[in-house]
């Protein structure tokens, strides 16, 4: 089965449940799920049974879509994604994004907890990504391209969208919420970086650091989908100061960082 | 690279060429016209020899024209493989192997490519001095046969400084301006983002694109020497105001058509 009719497929059983117009996507990163509690009149759509969904098997992801009222916004929330160091393809990794553009929407947020890389940043605050650096090593749309979700060779000059970052900024001005912009750099993983690898990081110009993010950019950018992307620093991964960072510190920094998470991205909803 | 891959397309091709051939050309993005000024003219489509795979990206033909060229015998390839279409290294790189097999001591590489060094401009050519492999990928990958080349191919000099000094030469004579300097691959097929281009400047790229390193890597490996000729036909991103577009690429590849073909023209009688 090739990818249009796998999307397809999945886009028919959702809309079997739901097929009213909706708003945003989300995507929520690790340990940003409770967002999810936060929306109203939800129909919850397990990932494993919608057909062609891979399941995510990463603790603190729950693997479900949510479908709901955010602020007087129609959201389809994804609570748990794929990551590349679980192994997925690079299109598996993405289905997501290309379900919920076939499902209409054209607006996305995507948000993950990644290491703080700026020395100026702070564990526990956020970051409005303005653009990305992708050291995957791979890439999404390697392969035959189908002209029907997109071109073969798409634009990146404004990957995150202009107009939502102006959104997002003055929503976190009249919430007195402190935000950072920045450079996201996305990483293999699933090992934390060394001392060595952040110093080049943060010579080759990031500002945080992560495993996820950038294969649902460069594919929503591919659908011409307008995005917005929000880092929780979880960590401070700068090298000369570098501790002892684990999933455990990772998931403690974005609970710290829920609240603000949480009435930032309500207020987007509600602005956007 | 399985050596019965390479001797049943060498095999093959051989039907169709009984003479030695001395200098390859692979023609990139919008330079495929070149071929048509080959005399004595021998096309073999790509879709007739085993093992290569089709080309899918458009304003490529797909074929190896083979014939008589300023006096000397070439090969060139309308068409290329890329990494971003799926293909593994192996294949990308096949055609060199091939052209190894038909006699080829020099390969001309081509290929369209973003100015990352601002102070180029679209429509400039820019000879490569070097490049950097950030394809994540290397086509000599897997169990080495050393009948073919060696495991730890030197990349010093991978660029022939005689061939450099002979386009220089050419260049002089047609009064054609020739930037210098170091081409970066990526994967693609996206464009990069600003904030991969500062990297890329960074790290010492002058121009970006998506091809020409394996082929590099493969003609190094089997000891050809390589000129490299980037067509810079867009700045790369962040460095204009205004979003990139393939159309923009083949338009520029099409104005540099004229000053292109006169210099490989005197290239290839002077190599």
């Amino acid at each position: 089965m090739n990818l249009l009719d796998r999307i397809e497929k999945a886009k028919k059983y959702i809309n079997g449940i739901y097929d009213e117009n909706i708003d945003l996507a989300i995507i929520l990163g690790t340990g940003l799920g409770d967002l999810a509690e936060t929306i109203e009149n939800q129909i919850k759509i397990s990932y494993k049974d919608i057909p062609e969904f891979p399941v995510s098997t990463v603790s603190g992801h729950k693997g479900e879509l949510i479908i709901g009222d955010l602020r007087g916004k129609r959201v389809l929330a994804f609570n748990g994604r794929f990551h590349y160091y679980e192994g997925y393809s690079m299109e598996t990794v993405t289905f997501g994004v290309r379900t919920a553009k076939a499902l209409g929407l054209d607006k996305i947020i995507v948000t993950n907890a990644a290491g703080g890389m700026n020395p100026s940043y702070h564990a526990g605050e956020l970051m409005i990504i303005t653009d990305h650096i992708n050291l995957l090593g791979d890439n999404p749309l390697i392969g035959k391209n189908y002209e029907e979700l997109g071109p073969r060779f798409p634009d990146m000059s404004q990957a995150y969208s202009r107009d939502l970052i102006a959104i997002a900024e003055k929503a976190a001005l009249d919430l007195s919420i402190h935000v950072n912009k920045g450079v996201y750099v996305s990483v293999a993983g699933p090992n934390f970086e060394t001392p060595a690898e952040l110093r080049m990081l943060r010579m080759i110009g990031a500002d945080a650091v992560g495993m996820s993010t950038v294969p649902e950019v460069i594919v929503a950018n591919h659908m011409g989908m307008k995005v917005l992307g929000i880092s929780c620093i979880t960590d401070m991964a700068v090298a000369a100061t570098l501790e002892p960072v684990s999933h455990e510190i990772v998931l403690a920094n974005a609970n710290r960082a829920k609240n603000n998470f949480l009435s930032l991205v309500t207020e987007i909803a509600d602005r956007i | 690279m399985d050596i019965k891959i390479v001797d049943e397309s060498l095999s093959c091709i051989k039907k169709y060429v009984n003479e030695k051939i001395d200098i390859g050309v692979i023609l990139g993005s919008g330079l495929g016209d070149l071929a048509d000024k080959i005399q004595n003219k021998i096309i073999v489509k790509y879709e007739d020899i085993p093992n290569i795979p089709k080309s899918t990206v458009k304003g490529h033909k797909g074929q190896f024209v083979i014939g008589d060229f300023m006096g000397k015998k070439v090969i060139m390839m309308q068409g290329r493989f890329h990494y971003y279409e799926g293909y593994s290294m192996d294949r990308i790189t096949l055609p060199v192997y091939i052209m190894k097999g038909l006699g080829v001591s020099s390969l001309i590489v081509t290929n369209a490519a973003g100015g990352v060094n601002t102070s180029f401009n679209p429509g400039d050519l820019m000879i490569i001095k070097d490049s950097i492999n950030m394809s994540f990928d290397n086509p000599l990958f897997g169990k080495n046969d050393e009948k073919i080349g060696p495991r730890f191919p030197d990349m010093l000099g991978a660029y022939s400084k005689k061939l450099i000094d002979i386009a220089l030469k050419a260049s002089h004579k047609l009064n054609i301006k020739l930037q210098q300097g170091i081409y970066y691959i990526t994967t693609g097929p996206c464009y990069e983002t600003p904030a991969e281009i500062k990297m890329i400047r960074f790290l010492g790229g002058d121009a970006v694109g998506m091809s020409t390193v394996p082929e590099v890597i493969a003609a190094r490996y089997l000891n050809l020497e390589v000129l490299g000729i980037s067509c810079i036909t867009n700045m790369a991103a962040g460095i204009l105001p205004k979003p990139l577009n393939h159309k923009e690429v083949i338009e520029t590849s099409n104005k540099v058509k004229d000053k292109f073909t006169s210099l490989i023209e005197n290239i290839i009688a002077l190599i």
